[in-house]
This record gives C-alpha cells, sequence and structure tokens, in this order.
C-alpha cells in the first residue's frame, strides 16, 4: 500500500506550499481539497469552502465557460483546459488580498482533470495558475504597438486603412500574386459628383457621404484577406487576391449596388439624384512591370466618361487587342 | 486493409458529426457567436498510404494539437491545421486586432484548448454512442512542417492504421479546414470494428 | 370529436443510414405500427412529403445539398399541420429559434430512448 504517513512528507504540507491553486471536487462537484493558494486568493477558509458545491463556494459567479468544463469532465472523464487567451478571468480570484493592496481579478490557466479516490468515487482535480504576468507583457506590447500601428494605419474620418497602408500593403500582395502567379483584382471606386455635393450640401455632409459610403464598401468584405482603403478624397481603392475575373466583375457590381442601395439624395447628380460611385477593375496575374492600379484608374476613367454610376473591367494584359487593333 | 465496411464508415461518420455539434456548442459559447463544425469524410487508411495529399499538406508550417487517448482502443489523436489558419482562429476566438506575432504568445495555450474541445467532444461522443469509456492525456501543442508530421506518422510502425476526419470549422463568417487524425494499432482497430459491429447489432 | 385511430406516417430525413437505423428501431419499439419512409436527403424529403403526405418528420441538418433546415422549412409551410423535429448535435440559441420560428423544435442527437421519447412526446402532445 502506498501510504503516504509512510513517507517522510506531509501530503497536506506540499499541497498547502504550492504556488498553484489545488482543489478536488466530487461527482457532485462537492469541494474536497481546497489548498493555501486558492484559499489565499479567493479569500475563502478551506473549512467554509469544504463540502460545499464549487460554484456556491464564492459570492460572485463562477463563468459558465468553468461550470461547462467542470460538468463535461465529470461527464466524460476526460481532461479539460481551459486558456487564458479565451477566458481570461473564469473564477474570482484576486491578487493582492492583503489589506491596502488593491484587488485585481487575476488571470488564470486552468487545467481539470478526471480523478479517482481511494474508495472509488469519481472526483476532479481543479488546478489553477497565475497567468497574469504573460497577459500584463501582452497587454503592454498590445497598448503599445496596436495604437501606433491603428493611428498610422487607419484613415481617422472612415476608420478604414489609410494610402500609408495600401500602399504598403499593395506592394506586398503584388509580390505575392507574383510569386504564387495568382490573380490580384485592385477595384477604384469614386464617388461621383461629389465635389457638387460638397458645395451644395456642406462638407459637414460631404464627410458624412464618404463615411456612409466607405462602410457600405467595407460590408462587402468577408476575407481576412481582402481591404478596402482610402486612396484620397473622395477615392477609395480595394485589393482582393484569388478571385476568377467573372467573380470580380460581380463583385465591382455588388460594390456599385450597395452604394446606390443606400439610396442618399444628391440633387446635383443627373440623372440619378442621389449619391452613386463609378468603379474601375483591373484583375489579372501580374507579371514584370504590369501596373494594375494604372489600369484600375484608367478603368475607373472610362467609367466616369460613360456615365457614371457603373463599373467598367479593363484586362491587365492588353497586348494581344493592340496587335489586332 | 482495414476491415471497415460502408455501414461501419458511416457510424463512425455520424458519432464523428454529433462529436462536433457538440464541440460547435462548446466553442459558441466561449465566442459568443455562432460556431459550425462538420466532418464531411472519415476514411481509414493504412499509414503507408498516407501522404502529403491524403492530408492537404501542401505547404507551410501546421499547428498540431495532440491528445493520447486509452482505453478498449489506444490511439493517439492528432488535430491539425496549418499555423496561418490556427493563428487566424486563435484571433477570431479572441477576438481583438493583434498582430501575427502578438497573437503567437496565445497560440499555444488556446490552440491546446480549440483541440481538447474538439478531440474531447468526438471521443466522448463515441464513448457515448459505442458505451465505452476512454481515458486521455492533457493536449499538447507543436508546430512542424508537413514532412515532419508524415515523417513521425510513418515511423511509428506500431501503429499502421490512421483514421483521418477532415473538419470543417466557420467561427463567424471565417471558414477554415483541418484535419483530425488517429493513428491505431491493427488491435484497436480491430476493437474499435468490435464495439461498432456490437453497436449496429442492438439497431438492426 | 372522431378518434384519431388511423396508422401513422413518419418521414425519416437523415443522410447517415445508421441514423436512419437508430431511429426507425426506436420508433418501431414504441410504435410498431407506425409506417416509415426514409429520405436522405432535403430534395427528397420534399419530394416524399408531397407523394406520401406523412405525419410526422424527423430532419437533420448537415446533409449534402439543402440543409435540414431549408428542406423543413419548406415542408412545413406546405404542410403547416406536419409535426416536424429537428435532430441535431449542434443546439446553439441561433438554430433553436430558426426551427422555433418556423414551428419545429430541436432535438439533441445522439438518438437514443431519451431523445426518441421527447420526439415522440411532441408528434404526439403538442396541440
Amino acid at each position: 500500500m502506498n501510504t503516504l504517513s509512510a513517507k517522510r512528507f506531509d501530503m497536506e504540507d506540499i499541497f498547502n506550499s504550492l504556488n498553484l491553486g489545488v482543489c478536488v471536487v466530487d461527482a457532485d462537484s462537492k469541494v474536497l481539497l481546497w489548498n493555501n493558494w486558492i484559499a489565499k486568493h479567493s479569500d475563502i477558509k478551506e473549512t467554509d469552502a469544504l463540502n460545499r458545491q464549487f460554484e456556491n463556494v464564492f459570492s460572485e459567479s463562477v463563468s459558465p465557460a468553468f461550470l461547462t468544463a467542470l460538468k463535461n469532465t465529470l461527464t466524460h472523464r476526460l481532461p479539460v483546459v481551459l486558456s487564458t487567451a479565451l477566458h481570461r478571468t473564469p473564477l474570482p480570484l484576486y491578487n493582492g488580498c492583503e489589506a491596502n493592496q488593491q484587488q485585481t481579478r487575476m488571470y488564470q490557466s486552468i487545467t481539470i482533470t478526471p480523478i479517482q479516490s481511494q474508495l472509488n468515487e469519481s472526483c476532479c482535480l481543479i488546478q489553477i495558475t497565475d497567468s497574469s504576468t504573460s497577459i500584463k507583457r501582452e497587454k503592454m506590447l498590445r497598448s503599445h504597438s496596436e495604437i501606433l500601428k491603428k493611428e498610422a494605419t487607419t484613415d481617422s474620418l472612415t476608420d478604414i486603412c489609410n494610402r500609408r497602408f495600401f500602399d504598403a500593403h499593395y506592394e506586398m500582395a503584388v509580390a505575392e500574386a507574383k510569386r504564387q502567379k495568382h490573380p490580384l483584382s485592385i477595384f477604384m471606386v469614386d464617388i461621383d459628383f461629389f465635389k457638387s455635393y460638397n458645395d451644395y450640401y456642406g462638407h459637414i455632409a460631404g464627410d458624412n457621404a464618404i463615411k456612409q459610403v466607405a462602410s457600405a464598401l467595407k460590408s462587402q468584405l468577408s476575407r481576412a484577406t481582402d481591404i478596402v482603403a482610402r486612396y484620397g478624397g473622395e477615392e477609395f481603392v480595394l485589393v482582393m487576391p484569388h478571385l476568377p475575373q467573372k467573380v470580380a466583375e460581380q463583385f465591382a457590381e455588388k460594390l456599385r449596388s450597395a452604394v446606390f442601395n443606400l439610396a442618399m439624395p444628391h440633387i446635383k447628380s443627373r440623372p440619378f439624384n442621389q449619391i452613386t460611385i463609378s468603379v474601375g477593375l483591373c484583375t489579372g496575374i501580374p507579371e514584370n512591370d504590369d501596373n494594375l492600379l494604372n489600369k484600375a484608374d484608367a478603368a475607373l476613367y472610362q467609367a466616369k466618361l460613360k456615365g457614371r454610376n457603373r463599373c467598367i473591367c479593363l484586362p491587365l494584359c492588353e497586348t494581344e487587342e493592340y496587335l489586332e487593333q | 486493409m482495414s476491415n471497415l465496411s460502408e455501414l461501419h464508415l458511416d457510424a463512425l461518420a455520424e458519432i464523428f458529426s454529433i462529436g462536433a455539434g457538440r464541440a460547435a456548442l462548446s466553442l459558441s459559447e466561449i465566442v459568443g457567436d455562432e460556431v459550425h463544425i462538420s466532418v464531411p469524410s472519415v476514411q481509414v487508411i493504412n499509414v503507408e498510404d498516407i501522404n502529403a495529399t491524403t492530408l492537404s499538406l501542401n505547404s507551410g508550417r501546421f499547428g498540431a494539437v495532440s491528445q493520447y487517448f486509452s482505453g478498449p482502443f489506444n490511439a493517439e489523436a492528432v488535430l491539425l491545421f496549418t499555423e496561418e489558419q490556427a493563428l487566424k482562429i486563435v484571433s477570431d476566438m479572441m477576438g481583438s486586432q493583434m498582430s501575427l506575432e502578438e497573437l503567437a504568445e496565445f497560440e499555444h495555450e488556446a490552440m491546446c484548448e480549440l483541440g481538447n474541445i474538439i478531440l474531447n467532444a468526438c471521443l466522448s461522443a463515441m464513448a457515448d454512442i459505442l458505451h465505452f469509456t476512454l481515458e486521455s492525456s492533457l493536449p499538447n501543442y507543436r508546430v512542424a512542417s508537413a514532412d515532419e508530421i508524415l515523417h513521425r506518422l510513418k515511423e511509428n510502425s506500431n501503429q499502421p492504421y490512421v483514421m483521418v476526419l477532415h473538419i470543417d470549422l466557420a467561427i463567424e463568417k471565417r471558414h477554415t479546414t483541418g484535419n483530425l487524425v488517429f493513428l491505431l494499432s491493427s488491435t484497436s482497430l480491430t476493437n474499435l470494428v468490435i464495439h461498432i459491429n456490437q453497436f449496429l447489432g442492438s439497431i438492426s | 370529436m372522431p378518434v384519431d385511430s388511423s396508422i401513422k406516417k413518419l418521414l425519416i430525413v437523415d443522410d447517415s443510414k445508421v441514423s436512419r437505423m437508430l431511429i426507425r428501431t426506436h420508433i418501431l419499439v414504441q410504435r410498431p405500427d407506425w409506417v416509415i419512409f426514409e429520405a436522405v436527403c432535403g430534395e427528397d424529403a420534399i419530394e416524399l412529403a408531397d407523394n406520401e403526405r406523412p405525419d410526422y418528420c424527423t430532419m437533420d441538418i448537415n446533409m449534402p445539398g439543402i440543409s435540414g433546415t431549408d428542406a423543413a422549412e419548406r415542408i412545413l409551410s406546405k404542410y403547416p399541420l406536419m409535426k416536424m423535429v429537428i435532430f441535431s448535435a449542434n443546439i446553439q440559441e441561433t438554430h433553436k429559434n430558426r426551427a422555433r420560428s418556423f414551428g419545429s423544435i430541436l432535438v439533441a442527437k445522439p438518438v437514443t430512448e431519451k431523445s426518441i421519447a421527447l420526439t415522440l412526446d411532441y408528434f404526439t402532445n403538442s396541440k
């Protein structure tokens, strides 16, 4: 028999000296073991925890995800992990429980494992570690770089990407498309008769129109690889890899109708009397010095010439057509 | 070759689709959004026949969550996503705008949890339906190249069978695909078939 | 009031043969006189609903072709008196609400005596 008394240490001393939370619950989730670490960070004494249901021991609520995990371990007898990344603070445990220190809820990583008691009962061992330090490091990193990066790459009016971000992204996207030999689509978008809109409705309304168009365009994107940026004034640009020509053309039409459906009055825009956009699209597999952006811009120019509120698509490679002419 | 019939595979597919449904439910509770997981196919193949195409391991590096299961049959279960997909899943689940480097700090822990949820859900569905109990190790996460993964699968000669499930995972609007691979010894496969036969016998 | 003694028809829709076998076996233990039809996808289910006019239907969600929820919605809009149970392991709130919205209920898979009891209760006791 493997009795602990035969050994040189008392198991309880070891549990109570551990620098992590250890708790055992039985099949009805009643607490059977509650070590010093949890007692300290929950401010609940062992005597007040023992033989009570785990979720009722605390005065604050325990996260539903933790309770589901505990239930799953008790039912299926499979171990479960709860990461800090996805749960942060599932249990009401605090750092700085000493008097005159500010209490902050502790970030936790938790493991729940099925164990069997010597009486053959199904129990669960809950281990909790403090992951505050790793979170703090991450938070610091994030707050610094996220704010900096966000300011540097976001257009302050529309909250979509700015020109600087677009320039860098475009270069990478073209290089990637060349290397992988996959198609890349560039959509240049311009609000029709925007100057007259500004003159007639005023700058505040103009800014608002730009915002609404930006968000209508953005709402059409669902893939992580796609971006929409404010190119300048009332001009926008979208970069989307991997679209077949047909799909790209359909998408351009979707952009146009998304803005059309905003139905924003613009009485200086004939014949539509509402805000519309023109879209220039160029799509293809870039090679050597192909310039998708210039082509998309030329397509946009044609869309304007042909009466606005429309999409024009130009092929990336026109050499053959030139030869035919 | 494996001695699994169409009906055996159909039973496994049903078991794993129930597991996938349970996993989706747990994940949706965590991310607070709709999660959809399906298992479009189940295959049992000889480890020698496995190659990069069977597992769609075409390029790059992979995130692999593994757990060892034991019971009436023993298996190493490995859930594979490309590293890029793994990072996207983690970022979707965390719902924050972080750079890839920052996400990488959480990748390990969050992927362990995601894998743990999917693996446990599949195995517990199997245990429930086929009426047995399984034990499991804690999940382990590592990032490896396709070659390393294939090498590891093949070097282990006492587990000549692999059961491969393709997994479709959609969180919010993003679709991701991965593979769940079970490495099985011949005895384990035989035992699994016995349990499926008992189950089928009870309903036909 | 006429006593309902006619033989009931049940349509089982599931792409998994094993799942159909399970449902059929469990149901026949409780209701040995029911006539059972099986469909392997939503399209077949819609056709069988037209041809056989079943009283009850059990519907899987994930199937090749149109989804079970879409098939269920179409069938129920045509035959609002049919009692439909949707079987799914994925019982997220959104799915529950969707099922409720077109007059059906969601019952959790796996198919067991318990889930079949819930199903039969809904078929025979709901108004």
